[in-house]
């Protein structure tokens, strides 16, 4: 049992393995400017994917004017928006104000870094992963990523004085580090099974047999998890709370405009694009899959492999917000601290019972049954005292003129 | 701690973006100065008279603690998580231990209502003087509306007493 995880441990990029010298230098500033190019490049085509398909499903048309089925309309509206006047609200805090779009772009570029595009290469006597970076700590990197991105939201909406962006931010803040904890608590099943935080360990233990994938081996309910909270986070339909237009205008970014409001724009999209990306590598083995055994091409299989299962989850992506209204905030928090928090937990524990042995595991999920009744009773009791502090009056008593005899014990402090 | 620099130059060139991004911005964008109106808050074309909210509903505040509670879980989950298989049945029933205390508290916060976001069913009305009770009452003349009204469910309550002394009916 022990032993297996080890040799997993001491991974890392090769590249460095002879320390730093200038063409390893040249080659991750090249893996660099390819990454941050590509990002851009398929930010802008979500953009468009976004809008001509949620166009097909509503039967429009969609863009189609700029460029070849209007594929060049999102870089017509980016230069558009570089034209336009750069207001700052009178009321705001300037400084934070400007700093909050740095905030949000940032972390939504370098969450991408860890992410294992495809295999390992080599080129002119440099043998590298294809992937930015590999440190031993991929996966802290991710979440302290999507942590720091709360800030850019939160300071935005703070900062920009006005009432819809505050409230859009608070709103933000809270439903980010709600699903933030369910978020954690399904991957460190990922990092439990696997025993290492490094992305590329978590992907190649699930190349090493087939249907290994950590959605598969671990019970579906840690992917689904993983996959809910991770539109909460990105806070696309059907959790934009943030930006409900219908009350909040645009949420944290209504102050913003020019190219402020680009920026945050670009950061939702990234975030999504890096997002699906992650849920790949986490849960669907990242750049594994079948290769037919054509020569020289082996280097790029993975890469296609590692792009179609993204693309399917940025499909998914489009499609949850053409198919799904709006949750409710009191509907949103419930999902994510009663039943994906709890279930997270309780999954973790029998992943954690099985892999020690079949009994074990046995017993803990007839813990976790136990505890999940004790849960549903405590839900009952909450929802009890709830209630018992709403004043609901009886049809056709005025409440404020209820004689002292009739007021339920309950009910005397909320009226006072 | 090479295995960083890569990171490190991504950085660099994300900031790189967006500040060049921000100088192409005030290149081109236009110079003149924003009127009052402009850079007043963005209220629908309303002039704003009413400061943004300082105080926010307790519960928002409340989750942030909870968070925390979880949060630190999630910290000591990690690395108990990365060297798991050394540890064996040892660090299994640790963490059974630690995730049980955790789920009591969780238990109690949750019977306590503390994770209830549904709207309080308050039913209070904010203007108790006006209702349409009253004003139906003044414009027919009728002083008693409900007498005749719909019955009354709490049966402690007599219907002529709770009419009776309702307020608002015209003098």
């Amino acid at each position: 049992m022990t032993g297996t995880a080890l040799p997993l441990l001491a991974a890392g990029d090769p590249l460095f393995a002879h320390g730093v010298d200038l063409a390893v230098f040249v080659i991750v500033l090249i893996k660099v400017v390819v990454v941050f190019a590509a990002l851009m490049v398929s930010v802008m085509l979500m953009i468009w994917f976004e809008r001509k398909v949620i166009s097909d499903m509503q039967s429009r048309i969609g863009p189609n004017r700029a460029g070849p089925f209007g594929i060049m309309q999102t870089l017509a509206d980016g230069i558009k928006l570089f034209f336009k006047e750069d207001l700052i609200p009178e009321r705001s805090d300037r400084v934070v104000f400007k700093l909050a779009p740095y905030l949000t772009i940032l972390p939504a570029f370098l969450a991408f870094a860890i992410v294992p595009v495809g295999g390992v290469v080599t080129v002119a006597g440099h043998t590298f992963e294809l992937q930015l970076a590999d440190p031993p700590m991929g996966i802290l990197f991710l979440l302290a990523m999507s942590a720091i991105g709360v800030y850019g939201v939160m300071l935005a909406g703070w900062s920009s004085g006005s009432k819809y962006p505050l409230l859009g931010s608070v709103r933000a803040s809270a439903q980010m580090i709600s699903y933030e904890a369910a978020l954690g608590l399904s991957v460190v099943m990922v990092v439990l099974v696997t025993g290492s935080l490094s992305t590329r360990a978590i992907v190649d233990a699930q190349a090493l047999h087939a249907w290994q994938w950590n959605a598969v081996r671990l019970g579906v309910v840690p992917f689904l998890i993983f996959f809910v909270a991770m539109v909460a986070e990105t806070h696309r339909p059907p959790f934009d709370l943030t930006e409900a237009e219908s009350e909040l205008v645009g949420g944290f970014h209504t102050e913003y405009s020019s190219i402020r409001f680009a920026l945050f724009f670009l950061a939702e999209f990234m975030n999504t694009i890096t997002m699906s990306a992650i849920v790949v590598t986490l849960f669907l083995g990242g750049p594994d899959g079948p290769a037919p055994h054509i020569p020289h091409t082996q280097w790029l299989w993975p890469i296609l492999w590692f792009l179609g299962k993204t693309i399917v989850f940025l499909f998914v992506f489009v499609w949850l917000r053409a198919a799904l209204p709006r949750m409710r905030y009191d509907q949103l928090m419930d999902l994510g601290w009663k039943r994906l928090i709890p279930i997270s937990l309780g999954w973790l524990m029998m992943v954690a019972g099985f892999v020690i042995d079949a009994w074990w595991g046995l017993a803990i999920t007839g813990g976790v049954v136990v505890a999940g009744a004790l849960m549903m009773r405590a839900f009952s009791i909450g929802a009890a005292r709830e209630s018992e502090r709403a004043i609901i009056p009886p049809v056709g008593v005025r409440l404020w003129q209820r004689p002292p005899a009739t007021v339920a014990p309950g009910h005397e402090e909320s009226e006072a | 701690m090479d295995q960083y620099l890569p990171i490190l130059v991504l950085i660099v060139l994300g900031l790189l973006f967006a500040a060049l991004s921000f100088v192409g911005s005030s290149m081109l964008a236009p110079k003149k100065r924003p009127t009052a109106a402009k850079v007043a808050p963005y209220e629908c074309g309303i002039v704003p008279d009413i400061e943004p909210p300082s105080r926010f509903p307790v519960r928002f505040y409340l989750v942030a603690m909870i968070f925390i509670i979880f949060d630190i879980e999630i910290v000591f989950l990690y690395p108990w998580a990365v060297v798991f298989h050394q540890l064996g049945t040892f660090g299994l029933v640790e963490i059974l231990v630690f995730a049980g205390i955790v789920f009591v508290s969780f238990l109690y916060l949750v019977s306590n209502g503390a994770l209830s976001w549904a709207p309080a069913k308050h039913l209070e009305r904010a203007m108790p003087s006006r209702t349409s009770d009253s004003t139906i009452a003044r414009i027919s003349g009728n002083p008693d509306p409900l007498a005749s009204g719909p019955p009354v469910a709490s049966p402690d309550v007599e219907p002529a007493a709770a009419a009776a002394s309702g307020p608002g009916q015209a003098a």
